[in-house]
């Protein structure tokens, strides 16, 4: 007998969940460790009395501009860096030294300079997102042929054009993938600020099901910010496809989705 | 030997630069001095807490955890990865479970490990394994599926027997791929591990930067933010070592480009 390989994808999820959903109903596991039905049952109640929707919009809301903010200086000054030598002279032993330290260790410094609001995490969101899309902008610049540059200069474009039409355009593949890892990092930022000084938000929603032991509560909230990365990524890697449409021929995207 | 001088200079001058600007800024009274303590400060406190023995203390659970996370995953990752590349079955049964689970922010799990596996080491040393494993599984995945056939058919005309092939052909000829994945995991053990400790340890760098924060003592939070930078590029700096070692038919590494 031969299973489809679109049936194995499915074998293990689920499984475990059946697995979970029956040990579970039969007591067999921790309380920490809600079956599946119960999980749901939790989520269709905070989003039923709104809770979660405003959890997630305050969450939404430090992430997005966060991000916007990070990858957009770190775009624009790693573009710089890679085709202005000083800029980039400047900029690469800062970012070499300070790429390897988690950027969550400056959390201190960011409260106390931006408060407890919403700043201090948008601001360390930006910080911590800034880094992967530098690197990958800088080297994007770095790497755009320059053949493609001069074929353009000779048949007469002008600078904006050249820069617009033929650069970006080059540099673009290497962008998305700088912007992934920093949407990446965004979000694992977003929950540890979330969870260590911070209020409203979906990870003061898992830190509080936690402190009243509401274990469903805490995996409600642990669901939908899996979700939300998850989906921020796929969103992420649907503009690129749109943008990139006609480069992406027969390279290994397929394989990495 | 003065151009070459000069071109020292003009490469590393941002960090010297700024640095001055820092003290400048601290002793003027610009900034805060709480927020911005003089160098001076952040180096007296910075060989205070190294002579007492507070800074190696956190550094070394600090790291001690991250190398285990980091190995556990090493050892457990790659050889997985060629299973899945060479086992139709076991790619179908985990593919997804890697490709999709690829992006989902794990960190959001944390709580449910300090459940399973206690609030201590296990559960920061147990996460850090799962999330150095995702990148050296995909990683390792991708340059075991692009090793040519052409390479295991000649081993196989040889007469090679199939242990031969695996550690001989296949093992070397995915190397690269990795130490590309394993390059990717190093400085993620470490921001993890801090990470964690910062959301709730009694040691480790994390805890150490916390309290510290807390305290509004800012100068140790920068000297602890010196030792991270310094461990993760000296690791780094190890790994890449332990690379020219391994995969000597290739000159060198190439450039981190993420």
């Amino acid at each position: 007998m031969k299973v489809p390989a679109s049936v194995q994808h499915w074998i293990i999820p689920v499984t475990t969940s059946l697995a979970w959903e029956a040990l579970g109903d039969a007591g067999m596991i921790p309380r920490y460790l809600p079956p599946p039905s119960q999980i749901l049952t939790a989520l269709y109640e905070v989003t039923a009395d709104g809770e979660l929707l405003q959890a997630v919009a305050i969450s939404v809301y430090r992430v997005a501009i966060g991000f916007a903010l990070g990858t957009g200086a770190g775009m624009l000054i790693g573009l710089a860096a890679g085709l202005i030598p000083p800029v980039r002279h400047f900029f690469d032993p800062l970012v070499s030294f300070l790429y390897a330290v988690p950027k969550i260790a400056f959390l201190p410094i960011f409260l106390l300079l931006f408060g407890l609001e919403h700043e201090s995490k948008i601001a360390i969101i930006a910080f911590s997102s800034f880094f992967p899309v530098f690197i990958a902008s800088r080297h994007a610049a770095l790497s755009v042929g320059s053949h493609l540059v001069w074929t353009a200069r000779n048949m007469g474009a002008r600078q904006a054009t050249i820069f617009f039409r033929v650069f970006i355009p080059a540099a673009a593949p290497q962008l998305f993938s700088g912007a992934r890892i920093g949407l990446a990092n965004s979000f694992v930022i977003l929950f540890a600020a979330e969870l260590i000084g911070s209020r409203g938000g979906v990870g003061v929603l898992i830190s509080a099901g936690e402190d009243a032991a509401r274990f469903d509560l805490m995996f409600a909230g642990i669901v939908t910010f899996a979700v939300l990365g998850f989906a921020a990524d796929r969103i992420l890697m649907a503009v690129r496809r749109h943008v990139l449409r006609g480069q992406l021929i027969g390279t290994a995207e397929q394989m990495i989705g | 030997m003065m151009t070459r001088v000069l071109r020292y200079a003009e490469r590393w001058y941002s960090i010297p630069l700024l640095l001055v600007l820092w003290q400048i800024g601290a002793a003027t009274g610009v900034a805060e001095s709480r927020l911005l303590p003089s160098l001076t400060r952040v180096w007296v406190v910075l060989m205070q807490d190294t002579v007492n023995n507070v800074l190696p203390y956190h550094t070394a659970i600090t790291l001690g955890r991250a190398g285990i996370g980091f190995a556990l995953a090493t050892l457990a990752g790659a050889p997985f990865a060629a299973a899945m590349a060479r086992s139709t079955l076991v790619r179908n049964l985990f593919e997804p479970i890697f490709f999709f689970g690829y992006p989902v922010p794990k960190i959001a799990l944390f709580p449910v490990f300090t459940y399973i596996f206690g609030i201590g080491s296990p559960s920061k040393i147990a996460f850090a394994f799962l999330e150095c494993l995702y990148p050296i599984v995909v990683t390792a995945y991708l340059g075991f599926r692009a090793i040519p056939n052409s390479l295991i058919w000649t081993a196989e005309n040889a007469g090679a027997n199939h242990a031969t092939i695996i550690w001989r052909v296949i093992f070397p000829a995915a190397m690269p791929g990795i130490f590309t994945g394993l390059r990717v995991a190093l400085p993620i053990s470490i921001i993890v591990i801090v990470l964690t400790e910062m959301i709730g340890d009694s040691k480790g760098l994390g805890y150490y930067i916390a309290v510290s924060g807390t305290r509004f003592a800012y100068a140790n939070v920068y000297a602890a933010i010196l030792v991270i930078g310094l461990c993760g590029f000296v690791l780094d700096r190890a790994l890449l070592y332990v690379r020219g070692r391994c995969i000597r038919w290739e000159r060198s590494a190439p450039e981190l480009t993420l």
